[in-house]
């Protein structure tokens, strides 16, 4: 099932939270949600699952909205907040969602089972970890065996073992599964390894959509290079004179803007200077997507000239 | 909407919630039925002796000095949805709010059912035990036996009233907290001034008076019983509409 949004607009007052957003998203594939904090993206699944009105725009499931579905847990599994009724335990809570959708409760222990919190179902949700209640939330969005997944924020408070385990669960899901899984998350370095396409957004507006492996080519050469040499002040001079901007660090680190580590070296090797540590101080991409997203405000009044870099580095 | 209501009577019987307000809604029977009792027959204290009619009516329509705990089980059962953050799941899963709020009102109406029944089977037994110490059992037939199941009834009205109140308002300490000043004192202080006391007989408290009135409300300007019901399940009804069209459906945020 393919998710699609078309110019979704919403304002809060004077704030433009999310501003003439589209992209789509393809079954089969972990599509990443990307953006830093406040960007819009919790707005933005929020209008997908009819859950806000839009001042403009849509969001559909194979052309139908959600509010419009028949059975809508059975065709689109939600993880939004991970707020349970403290009293009632994780297994209560899925026998709740299990009897108002009309699926056998038995889906509740199935789904447990799923997200690995079959031994805590009976206890408490008040007493739950924040990576337990991650998991809940998971289960109550796998209740309905859905072929959509609409996923915001769901590694917050995972520790690296749970990460590692969500990363494998929802790419499963995708690509082993067929469904369509749409997560987001203000960390790149999290997408890299779980989405395999990328929607990225800035105050409220698209910045870029694409596979990783697009933006990662996209992003060659634009890296930040550390250099450690004992001759640091000729290596600096030499590649100023190229036009490169250097900086030069109180411990005799030189970090070198726009360059690669192999540009830098053979620079070096040239001139017979002595290098002891030549590295990417980011990947390209870490870079591409904190220049993407940088100063909100400022990215807010100057997002024809970002657009234009965007597109440049395409 | 079958399935709605069953949902809704597990998040009722999966918490405490409603096991604490079904027993302090015995206990205060209880001991409203037994101060009657004792003072049944004081001068001082106002109260018919045991033994007469006007006596047994009190007696029995103890339940309706209680409808504030069926209220607040009504404003839980709505307002818990934004409290605990809830909302979200139970929209996602039913995005036509109107149907979640309508399945509370059937949901709480009749689970109220059976919980009424057991507010007055304790009024019963306490009067019956106590009264008939002090000389006369009452009898549960002819006025007896309507004071009774108008108190019951009303219990059920107000947590249908409690839904509704809990719709308009979302906030569950502000539902709880406006609907025991309104109770105990607006209504109170609208019923004693002489220029507003007109206006008495058609607000929850003149309708609830009206539905469980005894021979002692006789000199008090009332409606009859089924239209002081009917009132409130009117008021019960009217901000549950009026909750989902302006505050339910309003983002929940």
């Amino acid at each position: 099932m393919r998710v699609e949004v078309s110019g979704l607009t919403k304002s809060f007052g004077p704030v433009r939270a999310v501003s003439d957003l589209s992209f789509t998203v393809e079954p089969g594939s972990v599509t990443g949600f990307l953006g830093p904090n406040g960007a819009g993206k919790t707005t933005t699944l929020r209008m997908v699952l009819g859950l806000e009105r839009p001042d403009a725009g849509t969001a559909t499931f194979d052309g139908a909205t959600y509010r419009s579905l028949r059975q809508p847990v059975r065709t689109v599994g939600a993880v939004l907040e991970t707020a349970f009724h403290p009293a009632r335990s994780g297994r209560d809570h899925l026998r709740v969602y299990c009897r108002a959708a009309s699926l056998p409760v038995s889906r509740a222990d199935d789904a447990l089972a799923q997200v690995g919190l079959s031994d805590a179902g009976r206890r408490k949700a008040g007493g739950y970890s924040l990576g337990m209640r991650q998991r809940l939330a998971l289960a109550t969005a796998l209740l309905g065996n859905p072929s959509v997944l609409v996923l915001d924020e769901p590694a917050n408070g995972l520790d690296p073992e749970g990460i590692h385990w969500l990363r494998g669960f929802l790419r499963h899901l995708a690509h082993d599964q067929g469904r369509t899984v749409l997560v987001s998350s203000h960390l790149l370095s999290e997408m890299e390894q779980t989405a395999d396409r990328v929607v990225i957004v800035g105050a409220g507006r698209l910045v870029r959509e694409g596979s990783i492996a697009e933006l990662r080519a996209g992003a060659a050469g634009a890296s930040t290079v550390l250099v450690r040499s004992p001759d640091s002040g000729r290596l600096a001079e030499m590649l100023r004179t190229e036009g490169h901007e250097t900086t030069e660090h109180a411990d005799g680190l030189l970090s070198v803007a726009a360059a690669t580590p192999a540009a830098v070296g053979s620079r070096a090797f040239a001139a017979g200077i002595e290098l002891h540590e030549l590295r990417a101080e980011t990947s390209g991409l870490e870079e591409l997507y904190f220049h993407l997203t940088a100063g909100q405000e400022q990215f807010a009044a100057t997002d024809e000239d970002t657009v234009m870099t965007a597109e440049a580095g395409r | 909407m079958t399935a709605l209501v069953r949902a809704e009577w597990t998040k009722l019987f999966t918490t405490r919630v409603w096991l604490g307000l079904l027993l302090g809604a015995c206990l205060l029977v209880t001991g409203f039925a037994v101060l009657f009792t004792t003072f049944a027959g004081n001068p001082e204290a106002g109260l018919p002796p045991v033994g007469t009619a006007a006596y047994e009516q009190v007696a029995l329509a103890t339940a309706s000095q209680v409808v504030v705990l069926f209220l607040i089980l009504g404003v839980i059962g709505m307002t818990q949805e934004y409290r605990h953050r809830t909302a979200t799941p139970t929209f996602l899963t039913t995005p036509t709010r109107g149907r979640v709020v309508a399945a509370k009102l059937v949901g709480y109406a009749l689970a109220a059912v059976p919980f009424a029944v057991v507010v007055l089977a304790v009024n019963v037994a306490v009067v019956t035990v106590h009264a008939g110490a002090r000389g006369a059992a009452p009898t549960l037939s002819g006025d007896n036996l309507r004071v009774l199941v108008t108190s019951g009834l009303a219990l059920v009205v107000y947590a249908v009233i409690g839904v509704g109140l809990g719709a308009l308002l979302r906030s569950q300490v502000g539902a709880i907290v406006g609907g025991l000043v309104y109770l105990y004192v607006v209504e109170p202080i609208i019923r004693s001034i002489p220029v507003t006391a007109p206006a008495y007989k058609w607000l929850p408290g003149g309708g609830l008076e009206a539905l469980t009135a005894t021979l002692q409300a006789e000199n008090l300007d009332l409606l009859a019983p089924w239209q002081g019901g009917l009132l409130l399940l009117g008021y019960g009804l009217v901000a549950a509409l009026l909750g989902t069209l302006l505050a339910v459906r309003r983002d929940v945020v």
